[in-house]
């Protein structure tokens, strides 16, 4: 067998391998790379590209050590799931540096950080007054995460509305003028009330590159020929409309009639009408 | 236009309403976003019972324009 042929043989098998021990070691080793992983990574990766090169090494001895390096730091993450210790003890603690707006200085000690990189962190996070955070604690994997004060934390949607409708993911239901079943499905929707949707706005199948059904069933498309306006949904819109106008009609009716009764029951269904908007109207607004 | 009409159109406006909700309720995904679209819907039922009662009413006191 000439020389070429065994290194081409070997390094086709030694990059399966690798594929599958990466796929083994899973996305946790992508994101969260400590210092441990992020060696066995480049040995594992050394000891492949040396094992494909070189012809005196034997395949056997070459594997052996690839498995012992791969294996390793999967056993660690199997146990760290089952033990908490020992995870405390592999993956290591984070350390509060900010507790009730005060730094702990024997924390900043314990970590080598001094009071300058502190407030580089914090800068880095778009806190630049100490006195804005509550609470600071740098993680094991050394960022720092920061709880801003009450009055400092960014405005959020529950602050200004009180009972938010909870908000539920849109599923993509056409991608490349090709129907997917399975999220329409999921939608707890079928081909006909798709094309039924896709009529409605005067638009074929073949143009649309991608079509998204949100939580409510409202669908929006964009299209292959960017000329074509497509109309936005306004089913919520209209719907709020048209309670308004109702809303509005009885008060009309309870002011023109004469008739004692009516009257009152006119304005009962305003306020009926009237209470039914106000709680309406954060979800249609959504 | 006479009152009648008015109300009457106020009760198709009504009707087309409870529809929409009825939709909604059926498509939306979330649950209690489901049991408010229901909600409103039996609210609006109630709305135009009361809103057919009056439309026969006025058609007694106005023979005259007994609806199509």
């Amino acid at each position: 067998m000439p020389a070429w042929l065994e290194v081409a043989i070997r390094s086709v098998c030694i990059l399966i391998g690798l594929f599958i021990i990466t796929k083994f070691l899973g996305k946790k080793q992508l994101s969260k790379l400590s210092f441990f992983e992020y060696i066995v990574g480049i040995t594992i990766g050394d000891i492949a590209g040396t094992m494909s090169m070189d012809g005196n090494i034997r395949l056997a001895e070459g594997i052996t050590s690839i498995l012992i390096w791969s294996l390793f730091p999967i056993a660690i993450s199997f146990i760290s799931l089952k033990s908490k210790k020992f995870r405390d003890f592999v993956e290591g603690n984070s350390t509060v540096f900010i507790k009730n707006g005060k730094v702990l200085e024997e924390n900043l000690k314990k970590e080598k950080y001094t009071i300058d990189e502190l407030l580089e962190q914090l800068r880095k996070k778009d806190v630049f007054r100490l006195a804005d955070v509550e609470f600071a604690t740098l993680e094991a994997n050394g960022d720092l995460s920061i709880l801003l004060k009450r009055d400092k934390q960014p405005l959020t949607v529950g602050d200004v509305v009180g009972n938010v409708p909870s908000e539920k993911e849109p599923q993509t239901v056409v991608m490349d003028g090709a129907i997917l079943d399975e999220p329409l499905a999921t939608a707890g929707l079928n081909r006909g009330w798709l094309k039924n949707e896709l009529d409605k706005i005067g638009v074929a199948i073949e143009n649309v590159f991608l079509a998204q059904v949100d939580a409510y069933g409202q669908l929006t498309v964009d299209l292959y020929d960017d000329k074509i306006q497509v109309p936005e949904p306004q089913e919520k819109k209209l719907l709020l409309a048209a309670m308004k106008k109702t809303q509005a009609d009885f008060e009309l009716f309870a002011l023109q009639t004469n008739h004692e009764e009516a009257k009152q029951a006119y304005e009962m269904n305003a306020k009926k009408m009237e209470s039914l908007i106000t709680k309406l109207e954060p979800l249609l607004k959504a | 236009m006479t009152i009648g009409s008015q109300v009457k159109q106020s009760l198709a406006n009504l009707k087309s309403i409870h529809a929409t909700l009825q939709s909604l309720a059926l498509k939306s995904v979330d649950e209690q976003a489901q049991r408010t679209f229901h909600e409103a819907m039996l609210t609006t039922e109630e709305v135009i019972d009361h809103l057919k009662q009056r439309v026969s009413q006025l058609e007694r006191e106005e023979p005259q324009y007994k609806g199509k």
